[in-house]
């Protein structure tokens, strides 16, 4: 059974009706209709879009497998490092979330933790640097703040 | 004559200091970015553009910078294809049939001097073709109505999977993705709202260059998790140059039939630089015929592709420059980067900002000079950064790609933002739906409109208009030729691409 195009043909059909409805509710623009308002332009792409998912739908190409187990669980933990150091970039400082993000990284991906965090400590203290002083665009400071006083 | 003028002035431009010292950055980090494996010209490129954005350049120095790193990855690409044989990016591809063999008989030096002459060669060939088709491409497109652009868009996009594209269906639906993000935001004309969501963020809609690098960058780190590729491989030790001028005049006649036939497939809405390098390498094995030895390591099967990948390369900047339409991933990016500085793009810029223009055509002509002269003595730097593993690159490359984002507004959100991108990215590339589209339908999304909008409003409503004249007849043809011969050539070239490489 061939699956992950027929899902995706439909999750795109529903977002082309979504869209294309949306479209048809805004508010008449100040001055009247003109032959081409704010929705006439999603409303051809609504069209556009519906059909070639209803092709994807009746013809859908073989599926790619997807990773299971270990490899899905990496990629989660990956995708969570990621919204972390979001999280943390402005609270830790740019250089502690890079160190605990992009060391987290390179370990997860296989490097040995006693390599993989010192050298994202240097990663990142260098284009600290490269940007506060070379380049003069401030990136925040966090835990280190305090060196701002001095 | 006026053409001279302009590259005179051109060359004023790029020679200035510190223009020079952007293009020689430019050219050592697209090397870089090309001899690594993983990290492909248009994800470099997108990575480049928030810093380039940040750091306040200039435009001309900013886009000087970014076409020196694009000469550059072109270059890159063949030094993983020779040494690892695996392919920089897709065009690299055909490098791997005759360099790879070279490099297992202890002659990885002498391929590596071979391609990067041959590269060389395309790109001087290809920018000279520029220099000469551009303006009158430029004048021509002038007689552009709105009408005419609207058709062009919707070739760009119908052509954009390529004649090898797989297809054609997914490309239009990577396509009306990529302009549906687009429309959302304030409507320019009538300051309608639409689909902001009362999100104030949304109100100026979704900034393309989050999206380009979130779909590149970050879909990249995923895809290298899952394939668990993060100790990378062996490369091939370089040997001490043993190498003639003998041995590069035997190749310049290969050279240049390569370098002309990538420009023509560059220019060409839908060929690209894949198959500019897949023809010049069949075409020269088909004009010496037995005489070559071709995937045991002919020098000659090392520089038909890479001339003919440098100078596709080259030529599909004429109709990004032109037109505005890119052709390729790599020129849609640089395309992003003109807009992001409120370039427009086409025709009026040859006029408008010509000192823009003819400075970025000098500074590929100089930047090649640069490539080559970086490319021969420095290449042992370049081979030892080889080495880098995945797993230590790809996570710096990340960081490089959060910084560059935040560095634009200060804002957590884009960030989130840019995630998201790059999980979409990656379940769009698991699905084998091209990403280009997308990133171009985000580009050209608002133009594209505002076109419709201007010929519906000349012609009073009459829908007619959109293929009124012969030129959009002529523009809608090619379209719909572009998705139509896909589907019964593209199966065809396809089986003797893959049928090359496996004879290796």
């Amino acid at each position: 059974m061939i699956l992950n195009d027929r899902i995706f043909g439909l999750l795109m059909l529903v977002l082309a009706v979504a869209y294309g409805w949306g479209a048809q509710q805004f508010p008449e623009p100040f001055g009247g209709v003109e032959a081409v308002g704010p929705e006439t332009f999603p409303t051809i792409l609504s069209v556009v879009l519906a059909l070639s998912s209803l092709y994807l739908i009746v013809k859908p190409d073989p599926d790619n497998a997807w990773p299971m187990r270990r490899t899905a669980l990496e990629m989660l933990i990956a995708v969570l490092v990621l919204i972390g150091y979001t999280l943390l970039l402005e609270p830790l400082g740019f250089i502690a979330s890079t160190t605990l993000a992009v060391g987290t990284l390179c370990w997860r991906m296989g490097a040995r933790p006693v390599h993989a965090y010192p050298i994202a400590l240097a990663g990142g203290v260098v284009v600290f640097v490269l940007f506060n002083f070379v380049l003069e665009l401030a990136l925040p400071l966090g835990l280190l703040s305090f060196l701002e006083a001095l | 004559m006026e053409t001279i003028n302009y590259l005179i002035d051109g060359f004023g431009v790029a020679l200035a200091p510190h223009n020079l010292m952007f293009a020689l950055i430019g050219a050592f980090l697209g090397t870089l970015i090309g001899a690594l494996p993983g990290l492909g010209p248009a994800n470099g490129v997108a990575i480049l553009i928030p810093l380039a954005f940040t750091l306040g350049l200039r435009p001309e120095t900013a886009l000087i910078m970014l076409t020196a790193v694009y000469a550059g990855a072109m270059y890159g690409g063949r030094i993983s294809s020779i040494l690892l044989n695996i392919p920089g990016d897709e065009p690299a591809m055909m490098t791997c049939l005759d360099g790879y063999p070279m490099a297992k008989q202890g002659r990885a030096a002498e391929a590596l001097v071979i391609s990067a002459v041959a590269s060389f060669m395309g790109s001087l060939i290809a920018t000279i073709g520029l220099i000469l088709l551009a303006p009158l491409l430029a004048d021509f497109a002038l007689t552009f109505g709105p009408a005419e652009y609207f058709a062009l868009f919707v070739l760009a996009f119908a052509t954009l999977g390529g004649i090898t594209g797989k297809n054609p269906v997914k490309t239009i639906l990577a396509a009306s993705i990529g302009l549906i993000i687009a429309t959302v935001g304030i409507d320019i004309s009538t300051g309608t709202q639409r689909f902001t969501f009362g999100v104030l963020k949304l109100y100026e809609g979704v900034d393309f260059i989050i999206a380009i690098v979130g779909l590149f960058a970050i879909s990249e780190l995923l895809f290298f998790i899952e394939e668990r590729a993060g100790a990378g491989r062996e490369a091939i030790k370089v040997n001490k140059l043993k190498l003639s001028w003998k041995d590069i005049v035997h190749v310049l006649p290969t050279t240049l039939r390569g370098s002309v036939l990538g420009f023509v497939a560059g220019v060409l809405p839908g060929a690209g630089a894949s198959l500019g390098s897949f023809i010049a390498y069949t075409l020269e094995k088909k004009v010496l015929g037995k005489k070559g030895r071709f995937g045991e390591g002919d020098p000659r099967g090392v520089a038909a592709p890479e001339s003919g990948n440098n100078g596709a390369s080259s030529g599909a900047l004429v109709p990004m420059l032109t037109l505005g339409v890119p052709g390729s991933g790599t020129t849609a990016v640089l395309l992003a980067m003109l807009i992001s500085f409120n370039i427009t793009p086409g025709p009026l810029m040859f006029t408008q900002n010509a000192d823009i223009v003819w400075g970025v055509i000098a500074a590929l002509l100089i930047g090649n000079f640069l490539l080559l002269l970086l490319n021969i003595p420095l290449i042992g730097i370049f081979v030892r950064l080889l080495s880098v593993p995945p797993m230590y690159l790809l996570p710096m490359v990340t960081m490089i790609a959060f910084v560059g984002i935040y560095a634009i507004s200060h804002s957590t959100f884009d960030l989130y933002f840019m995630i998201a991108f790059g999980i979409g990215g990656y379940l769009l590339r698991k699905l084998e739906i091209p990403l280009v589209p997308v990133i171009l339908g985000l580009l050209l999304g608002p133009e594209m409109e505002k076109n419709l909008r201007h010929a519906m409003q000349l012609s009073n409503g009459d829908w007619t208009v959109l293929w009124g004249s012969g030129l959009a007849i002529g523009l809608w043809a090619v379209a719909i030729l572009g998705l139509v011969l896909p589907v019964f050539v593209g199966p065809m070239l396809r089986r003797r691409m893959k049928a090359g490489v496996q004879s290796d």
